[in-house]
């Protein structure tokens, strides 16, 4: 990127840069043709593509489509897919990048598939160059198109690429050639030739360089997948070599392959139990073991983030199930954090697959209360974000006596992930042990998490609040949480006093208008009026109030909501004034429900008020005053 | 406060960097206390207007189009700046070097390109217009998103020029920018460094002070030795890049310092000064207080000399790796100050220092 900085900037240089290109280009002469008009595109593309400034050079670039569509399929094939070629073996890393894009798309431009072979060695080239960037565009594009080719592209063509690439003397070619093998393997349906495209990828699995077999590890499951979706094709050679891989990557010497084994397992296990083969369950339960009991943490930790995932290939055998859960437990006690955080989040799906609930007491709440005094905050914030979801598997009492204590230690942890993912899933806890005993054990807990020093936290409870409310009913929300609603709005950050005043709608929704009035309302206009000194307090009582206009009746808005409105008009901050001009237009949208009754009302008040602020001092003023006038009297025509 | 001198050292690395920036850069940017309109201006301010910028239904919707589009963290097109600008410049020409302010005003420190957590701050203090705003400089450099920043703001100012002020920091330079990243990513997010000039002649138009009810003068740095009234801001030549000394200088470059007087910056540029100067100048002018910005402090504001200046800095986390706090300063009708704290928003796709999963796939 650094290249040429300053010549960029002195325009001159640049110029001149630009026009040695143009004159190099016409020397080298790659489109010959005579006829000038038609040149244009190309030649305006190839002097962009020989720009010294390489931004230049990405926006022509990724401008291929264009031009290709302007030659035509013919000078397409002829003479623009050559060039690229050419370009692609000299250039810098992010034009390659583009280039690798573009020509996944580009069988369209050339003619369409049969000629998209035309395309495959510019990719090659791309497949193979240094940057990981540039090589993973190249093979999903060559995994485009060769999507487009028929049979016989394949065979002729394509696989020789494949082979070419994973026999070349450089890791980056191989590397590359591991991510082609998807693009064939289930649509060669020869027996003989699958054998052999196996047969070389076995090679790349145990190559020298630890590059190349980890890339091998990384795209066998996309493999084994691909044979699982055609259950009929694969042969028992065939898994003898699928057998013969996962065993050397299970047993690698790196563990940045030897991780890779889980995801190969899971991807076996899902083959044979679409084959409905248990023949080898027992063998594969072993391996199973084997990996979530290695030596090597990183083998450990992907078995952890795994878990369910691979217990469930095992869910048709519960004896199985439960051979697993001693490694479980150990993965729960692992030395790792990493690993704990893993299995932590695993804890309720694992607890779904042992079935029984006295065995989720017995053997997966004890491990769930140490983690949960886990000393990583990471551990504890993973284990927070499904553990609710326990709640289900156990006993209603169970539920009471053994999980909800531990929920609510988790409530008061000093770190606040662990508070918010609690609180974010309690909704299935509450389903389970009733909202009754969950709000009498929660409500201190709130109260404390309501005055949290983290908005977020603070936030997250307000997001609870209507669920609580539609739950307990009125009588004990007015008794418990109502001075708590208020006080939100008189919050220093603005995004809690903002969620306060949609907090008032919600509740005024479900408690209905009269409690509202009453209960809210009355309260807000009696806001202590030191408090109201402040404009941040006045602003956020007009929001407050504006936005109960939509969910009152419109007695309440005429008789409390409006005169406290209008008396804003004339306040000293215009900032609340344009903010009256906006609320006159959710009020008149309200009113105008009965417009009959209210016409003359608004006219007298809303109306008038507005006409004023349109000749207030204050540009904004003006701006909103005149905007909403427009809306309001459009409401009342 | 030891990363506070960790800062020092780094932004003391910007002057010995500087005579030799300045050498290559002879010949690039205009230098100091040149007209911008040089041949390598980018023309923005050509056809400057005689009177300030009318807002009218068909600018409103192109500004609101664009705050729309910025506010989602996505560029403007060059032709798009090119015009923000055109309009900028005739909103800030007519701003004062020492630019009045009315109360209720929420005070902000540097923000560096930090886009999301500018956009926490509005979480935190509220959405502008309905929240008046004073930036005291320091948009662009360091972080990631200089130019969604420093556009986003622009915009702002052009679209509520009476509800947002917006000062001038010593990285609003043309050298300046070219070292730490604003010049940099301008090339890489547009191809070219035409963005990056638009914007740092802009630049020369922002006020360099503001005066918060009479009472509270604002500005990036400090003080100048040379700068003793509020009235001898107003006279100065304001519209040119940052000189290397001088009072524009000491302005956008002075810290306040525990020693007394007057004393020699680390960072190559501007003065420290002492308690017995701020006292002086706010008794002078009749001011209650000085807020500035410049430098990072890890509860996001600090007091310095018995609370006769506060330094407020607002991008939290800063360079994704400090670890401070940041904060802003509301400052209401009856002059009661309120210090709001944040942490950085959560940014998806960006470093945090928080340990995050290892990447397995090396």
């Amino acid at each position: 990127m650094s290249r040429n900085n300053k010549n960029n900037m002195d325009e001159p240089g640049v110029a001149s840069n630009k026009n040695v290109a143009t004159t190099e280009h016409g020397e080298t002469g790659v489109n010959g043709a005579q006829d000038g008009d038609d040149l244009y595109p190309l030649a305006l593309l190839m002097d962009e593509l020989k720009h010294d400034d390489i931004g230049n050079r990405v926006e022509a670039m990724k401008k291929l489509d264009t031009i290709a569509l302007a030659l035509g399929p013919q000078r397409t094939r002829d003479e623009l897919v050559p060039f690229l070629s050419e370009v692609a073996q000299d250039d810098e890393d992010e034009v390659f990048a583009v280039l690798a894009e573009q020509l996944g798309k580009f069988v369209p431009f050339i003619g369409g598939s049969k000629f998209a072979t035309l395309l495959l060695p510019a990719l090659e080239i791309l497949a193979s160059t240094e940057e990981t960037l540039v090589r993973e565009k190249a093979v999903e594009s060559l995994n485009n198109v060769a999507q487009e080719l028929s049979e016989d592209q394949l065979f002729h063509d394509f696989i020789p690429l494949i082979e070419h690439l994973a026999t070349a003397d450089w890791f980056s070619s191989k590397v590359s050639s591991c991510g082609l093998f998807r693009a064939v393997l289930v649509r060669v349906k020869d027996d003989k030739f699958r054998k052999e495209l196996l047969a070389l990828y076995l090679q790349l699995v145990q190559d020298e360089t630890p590059m190349v077999r980890r890339a091998a590890g990384k795209n066998l499951p996309v493999l084994i997948d691909l044979l699982t979706q055609n259950p009929d094709l694969s042969t028992s050679d065939d898994w003898d070599y699928i057998s013969n891989m996962f065993q050397k990557i299970m047993t690698d010497g790196q563990d940045s392959v030897k991780f890779l084994a889980v995801d190969v397992l899971i991807s076996i296990l899902k083959f044979f139990s679409k084959k409905q083969d248990t023949t080898h369950s027992k063998d594969l339960l072993r391996s199973a073991i084997q990996l979530i009991g290695d030596e090597a943490w990183r083998v450990r930790y992907m078995a952890a983030e795994r878990f369910e995932e691979l217990a469930f290939q095992f869910k048709s055998t519960p004896q199985y199930i439960e051979e697993l859960s001693g490694p479980f437990l150990a993965l729960c006690e692992d030395n790792e954090s990493d690993v704990r955080k893993g299995v932590a989040k695993q804890l309720p799906g694992f607890a779904k697959l042992l079935g029984d609930p006295q065995v989720v007491l017995k053997k997966v709440l004890p491990a769930v209360q140490n983690l949960s005094m886990d000393e990583s905050e990471m551990v504890r914030a993973s284990l927070a974000s499904e553990i609710t979801n326990l709640a289900p598997l156990v006993p209603k009492q169970d539920a009471i006596d053994s999980l909800v204590p531990i929920l609510l230690n988790m409530l008061k942890d000093e770190y606040p992930d662990v508070r918010l993912n609690i609180i974010a899933k309690l909704k299935v806890v509450n389903e389970v042990v009733g909202i009754d005993l969950l709000s009498e054990n929660l409500l201190p807990a709130i109260t404390e998490l309501a005055k949290d020093a983290n908005w977020r936290v603070r936030m997250a409870i307000i997001d609870y609040i209507p669920l609580l409310a539609e739950q307990l009913g009125v009588e004990f929300f007015d008794k418990q949480l109502g001075d708590l609603c208020l006080s939100w709005l008189w919050d220093t950050v603005y995004s809690i006093r903002s969620a306060a005043v949609v907090n008032l709608k919600n509740l005024t929704e479900i408690f209905g208008s009269d409690w509202s009035s009453e209960k809210i309302i009355s309260r807000l206009l009696k806001s202590d009026s030191q408090l109201l000194e402040n404009f941040v307090y006045r602003i956020t009582l007009l929001h407050a109030l504006t936005e109960l206009v939509q969910v009152v009746s419109n007695d309440v808005t005429t008789q409390k909501i409006l005169p406290f409105i209008n008396h804003l008009t004339e306040d000293a901050v215009p900032n609340i004034r344009f903010n009256v001009a906006k609320s006159y237009v959710t009020v008149v949208q309200s009113l105008c429900t009965n417009k009959s009754k209210n016409k003359d009302l608004i006219k007298r008040t809303v109306i008038d008020s507005l006409e004023k602020l349109c000749q207030d001092d204050d540009i904004d003023v003006r701006f909103y005053a005149t905007e909403s006038l427009k809306k309001c009297e459009a409401l009342l025509a | 406060m030891e990363i506070d001198n960790d800062v020092a050292m780094q932004d003391a690395t910007e002057e010995p960097l500087d005579p030799t920036l300045d050498e290559d850069a002879s010949t690039v940017a205009p230098g100091a206390s040149k007209t911008p309109e040089g041949s390598n201006a980018s023309g923005i301010a050509d056809h400057r207007s005689s009177k300030p910028l009318q807002l009218d239904s068909g600018n409103i919707g192109q500004l609101d189009q664009w705050i729309e589009h910025l506010s989602q963290c996505q560029v403007l097109s060059e032709e798009d700046v090119g015009r923000l600008c055109k309009m900028a410049v005739d909103v800030l020409q007519f701003e004062e070097n020492v630019q009045p302010v009315n109360v209720p005003v929420t005070i902000c420190g540097d923000v560096h390109g930090q886009f999301h957590d500018l956009m926490e701050l509005f979480k935190i203090g509220g959405p502008c217009p309905d929240t008046n705003y004073l930036f005291m400089g320091d948009y662009v450099d360091r972080g990631y998103y200089s130019v969604e920043t420093v556009s986003y703001l622009v915009a702002m100012k052009v679209r509520y020029p009476k509800r947002i002020t917006i000062l001038r920091g010593n990285h609003e330079s043309r050298q300046i920018t070219q070292v730490y990243g604003f010049y940099d990513e301008c090339l890489r997010k547009y191809g070219s460094a035409n963005v990056w000039k638009m914007f740092t002649d802009l630049f020369d138009y922002f006020p360099i002070t503001a005066l918060v009810d009479n009472k509270v003068f604002c500005l990036h740095g400090g003080l100048s030795p040379m700068i003793e009234t509020v009235d001898q801001v107003r006279e100065l030549n304001r519209i040119q890049e940052v000189p290397h000394e001088g009072p524009m200088c000491d302005l956008l470059w002075s810290d306040p310092d525990d020693r007394g007087g007057w004393g020699i910056s680390p960072r190559g540029a501007g003065f420290t000064f002492g308690q017995d100067i701020s006292e002086q100048f706010n008794h002078t002018n009749d001011l209650s207080l000085i807020a500035r910005a410049h430098q990072l402090v890890m509860e996001g504001y600090a007091w310095s000399h018995q609370q006769s200046v506060v330094t407020i800095f607002s991008a939290p986390n800063y360079c994704y790796r400090c670890g401070n706090q940041a904060a802003i300063m509301e400052f209401d009708e009856n002059h009661n100050r309120q210090f709001l704290q944040y942490d950085p928003s959560m940014r998806p796709g960006e470093p945090t220092v928080s340990r995050k999963t290892p990447d397995y796939f090396l």
